[in-house]
């Protein structure tokens, strides 16, 4: 079986989606052939569409951007639908993971919705979504497993959507967050703004500007 | 002040807008660069994006307005790619520290005014599940942008908007 992984983060480097196609890698088993593709601009190259129209499965992860999509990935969805609407091989599962940078997994439940309703125009079959939050903890994900470790229900929650897409099997949404508690998140979150802020040469009440006001 | 930001046609928008004056408008001239999460709009520049660009300075825009008014083509129950666009390159109008609001993880207020959003989704063949969808996403903006719903709007043709025009504005 042909599994497309894309990332849809805009960033360069160090992206909490890469991070975690990194670590579903390993669950989707050797016998599968993994295609990563990079989804970082407005626009997929020709050859890119082809060979994932060619995948049996594709899984999408990407960040949770003002309660949807980002949009230079919705532009990529829009021309993939224009592609496969009018494409022979629509036997195509989708799956999604969609990371939030707020602590609850939940919110991500619209995006999701939209991937669901994008797979639908593009006349592909709805796998699964999961929706993570506490993205700013996705890189501690390595220190963990499905037994042991802060992002044990994260790794429970890949190997769950894994299982499903090795089986090409539609299933439930799964929302997930870090385990530690919401307002250990909160905290640290706020003091990783502060610490970021000062690392760019601004004191914390920069912060609070309001230009024009 | 109201703030219109569209997808429309230059055609489709000036029967909208006509000689309104307190209106200022975000459309799509083709030049708007997509947001590269950088988070630079919060911790290197804060209250405006990095990216030097007509739209860098949405944060700025909505906090000078009391009504933001959206039109929009639909595209899977959310708004469509510039709109989007717009919307993601308008984080600065929000304080990156997380507060619980709803029971939920959300910004801080950066701003201090107050704004109703209306939203006009449109689009020929919007599904009853992209109608569902949409209407949570403008909840779920609502809480997000601290702001009252005051219309949600579903318009199958785009003439309808048109006729809409001394109601919208």
């Amino acid at each position: 079986m042909k599994i497309a992984l894309i990332n849809g983060s805009p960033r360069v480097k160090h992206t909490s989606s890469g991070i975690l196609l990194n670590s579903i890698k390993p669950k989707l088993h050797d016998n599968n052939s993994i295609e990563e593709f990079n989804f970082k601009t407005s626009e997929i190259k020709s050859d890119d569409l082809e060979q994932i129209s060619r995948c049996n499965v594709i899984l999408f992860a990407f960040p949770l951007y003002v309660d949807g999509i980002p949009s230079h990935l919705l532009r990529c969805l829009y021309q993939m639908e224009k592609y496969f609407a009018s494409n022979i091989n629509n036997d195509i599962f989708v799956y999604t993971i969609v990371n939030a940078g707020f602590y609850e997994g939940e919110q991500a439940n619209i995006a999701i919705e939209m991937m669901k309703n994008w797979a639908e125009k593009a006349k592909l079959k709805w796998g699964q979504g999961i929706g993570i939050g506490g993205g700013g903890m996705m890189s501690m994900i390595e220190d963990s497993t499905d037994t042991k470790g802060t992002m044990k229900d994260v790794h429970i929650a890949l190997t769950h959507l894994a299982n499903n897409i090795i089986a090409c099997k539609s299933a439930d949404e799964i929302y997930t967050s870090p385990g530690i508690p919401r307002i250990a998140y909160k905290i640290g979150g706020n003091m990783g703004w502060r610490q970021s802020a000062k690392k760019n040469g601004l004191k914390v009440k920069d912060l609070f500007r309001t230009p024009g006001n | 002040m109201k703030l219109l930001i569209h997808d429309l046609s230059k055609e489709d928008s000036s029967k909208l807008i006509g000689s309104e004056e307190d209106v200022k408008v975000i459309s799509d001239n083709d030049t708007i660069h997509t947001c590269i999460g950088c988070f630079g709009c919060w911790i290197k520049t804060p209250g405006q994006c990095v990216i030097a660009d007509e739209y860098s300075n949405m944060g700025e825009r909505i906090s000078k307005c009391n009504e933001v008014i959206i039109i929009s083509r639909c595209f899977y129950g959310g708004y469509s790619p510039f709109v989007k666009n717009v919307m993601d390159r308008s984080i600065s109008y929000v304080h990156p520290y997380f507060e619980i609001r709803n029971n939920e993880m959300h910004h801080k207020k950066r701003y201090e005014n107050h704004f109703e959003l209306s939203v006009y989704f449109y689009g020929e063949d919007i599904t009853e599940k992209e109608k569902a969808t949409a209407e949570k996403l403008v909840k779920a903006n609502s809480i997000n942008l601290m702001c009252k719903i005051k219309n949600l709007t579903f318009l199958n043709d785009i003439k309808s908007i048109n006729e809409l025009g001394g109601v919208i504005l």
